[in-house]
């Protein structure tokens, strides 16, 4: 069985633009780990694992560090990047249903000035594998590379680039009623969005997140333990990671490409919660670009492809009155981007009513990790 | 708009795609048992498991399935090539494989999903004496 699980506290760092951190990215990790751990009414010595994806700060090194209980558990998803976010919760939620630990530290910590820019690459002298087909022409960088699926996305079902501002926009008008926020304060116009220069198209700067020093954590127990602990936990559902089956092969040959990769994992999800998507009241979508967020929404069965320029126009995904709001933290585009991690914690956040724009009776949010990038992960998140 | 500089990276050279990558040809990875073709190549056959392969040639002309232009230069080394097109081409012999390349001296308005191309290659100088054939593409 899964869903056994629930998350009991949340934390994260002052997140800080790219180079801004005055702590190292372990200190960081070590930051978001102790807020989440106090935030749940915890003490240290409870932790005994650590789930992450694609993360540099190693569970043997941290528990020596926090001073953690014996260590049980750990493990760290495969796959691309952000993807993971759901995935590493999974994998926690497995453990803790299984028994194989009791307390667990989900987490990400990114410090982007401190180490290399996900925007550079190339100029390597000779590519292999997989990158001697793209590397040659130009082709390195995340943004371009989901770009590429953007284009024709947009082409087959007649998606506009209004659709893609409308993401942005979203997102930085959401973050303007969050402190913790870091474009809190710095509004964005469509007239902006408009005048901002192309990095690869159809995306201009604003539809790419930002890179930012940061970490973000959550902890994850069991529900019966949960009961003991002042704050009530926050069920995970169900969650899931994959992707359909001849998707993922390199060189963008997948069978259904244009693809999220998350119409997989959109169909395993609602089956093992029960409910569908016209169940659910906020949504995180993580936004690497926004062209894989439309795609995602899509693939995740909120709408027909044909229909998104519909649902995310006219106010359909903002706060408050949208009849689906989503990215309500101001999400990597406007908080920040800890590589989607903060989107996981949002989600967790209107569950408890603890949102910056807190969406009213929520049962059901859910938080989608990166899209584009195979395997995809999702989380559905509900009242313990 | 050009190809990219003569000094930028070129492919590592390996047993699964030298041929692709020497002989000017679209020389597509296939099955020594099933006569599958793949691509980019794969060390094993998604049809069958094998893993041993030939080549199959086929024909220099597809359609342009999706396209990019690139404004931000990724690295320094292509800050003076900047807008440049990135193409991904359905091959007219087996519209499923999809080959990556630039367009060459196209501009923006032209670069169309649908639109035909025609393969070319440009030859730079390998490793070990063998001359690398990077295959481009331009608008038929």
């Amino acid at each position: 069985m899964y869903g056994a699980a629930v998350v009991a506290g949340v934390g994260e760092s002052t997140y800080y633009k790219r180079g801004g951190a005055t702590e190292t990215e372990f200190q960081l990790a070590c930051i978001a780990i102790r807020r989440a751990v106090a935030d749940a009414g915890l003490s240290m010595a409870d932790v005994d694992g650590f789930v992450s994806y694609m993360d540099r700060n190693d569970p043997v090194r941290l528990s020596a560090a926090l001073g953690t209980g014996d260590l049980n558990f750990s493990a760290q998803t495969f796959g691309g990047g952000g993807n993971g976010a759901g995935a590493a919760v999974t994998i926690a939620d497995a453990a803790i249903t299984a028994g194989y630990a009791s307390c667990l530290v989900v987490f990400r910590a990114l410090a982007q000035g401190q180490f290399g820019r996900y925007g550079r690459a190339g100029g390597a002298r000779r590519a292999g594998g997989a990158a001697a087909f793209t590397a040659p022409y130009g082709l390195l960088t995340p943004a371009q590379i989901t770009a590429m699926q953007t284009t024709r996305y947009m082409h087959d079902h007649g998606v506009t680039q209004d659709s893609l501002a409308a993401i942005v926009l979203t997102s930085y008008a959401h973050a303007q009623h969050n402190p913790r926020a870091l474009r809190y304060g710095h509004p964005l116009t469509r007239a902006d969005y408009d005048a901002s220069r192309w990095i690869a198209e159809p995306f201009h700067l604003f539809d790419c997140c930002p890179e930012n020093d940061g970490a973000a954590a959550i902890v994850v127990i069991s529900r019966d333990r949960a009961r003991d602990l002042e704050k009530p936990g926050v069920a995970i559902v169900a969650a899931a990671h994959g992707l359909s089956r001849g998707d993922g092969a390199a060189g963008f040959s997948d069978v259904n490409f244009p693809t999220a990769y998350y119409g997989h994992v959109g169909r395993t999800l609602w089956s093992r919660a029960g409910c569908g998507p016209a169940d659910v009241q906020v949504a995180q979508f993580y936004e690497n670009f926004t062209g894989p967020v439309l795609m995602a929404i899509a693939e995740m069965g909120f709408c027909e492809p044909r229909a998104l320029n519909d649902f995310v126009a006219d106010g359909n995904i903002s706060w408050p009155d949208g009849r689906l709001p989503i990215n309500t933290s101001g999400g990597n585009l406007g908080e920040g981007y800890i590589h989607g991690f903060g989107n996981v914690i949002e989600a967790v956040r209107q569950v408890r009513g603890e949102s910056t724009c807190q969406v009213s009776s929520v049962e059901l949010s859910l938080s989608v990790s990166g899209p584009g990038y195979a395997p995809g992960s999702a989380v559905l998140f509900g009242r313990a | 708009m050009a190809a990219l500089p003569d000094d930028f990276t070129l492919p590592l050279l390996t047993a699964f795609n030298r041929e692709w990558f020497t002989s000017g040809t679209l020389a597509i990875q296939s099955c020594a048992k099933c006569s599958t073709l793949q691509h980019p190549p794969e060390e094993v056959c998604r049809n069958c498991g094998e893993m041993t392969f030939g080549t199959h040639v086929l024909a220099p002309t597809g359609t342009i399935s999706s396209h990019t232009v690139v404004h931000y230069a990724p690295s320094r080394a292509l800050e003076g090539s900047v807008p440049y097109v990135v193409v991904l081409v359905s091959l007219d012999d087996e519209p499923r494989l999809r080959v990556v390349g630039n367009l060459l001296d196209a501009a923006p308005p032209d670069v169309q999903i649908g639109a035909p191309v025609t393969c070319e290659w440009t030859s730079y100088a390998g490793d070990d004496g063998a001359a690398i054939k990077l295959p481009q593409w331009r608008l038929a």
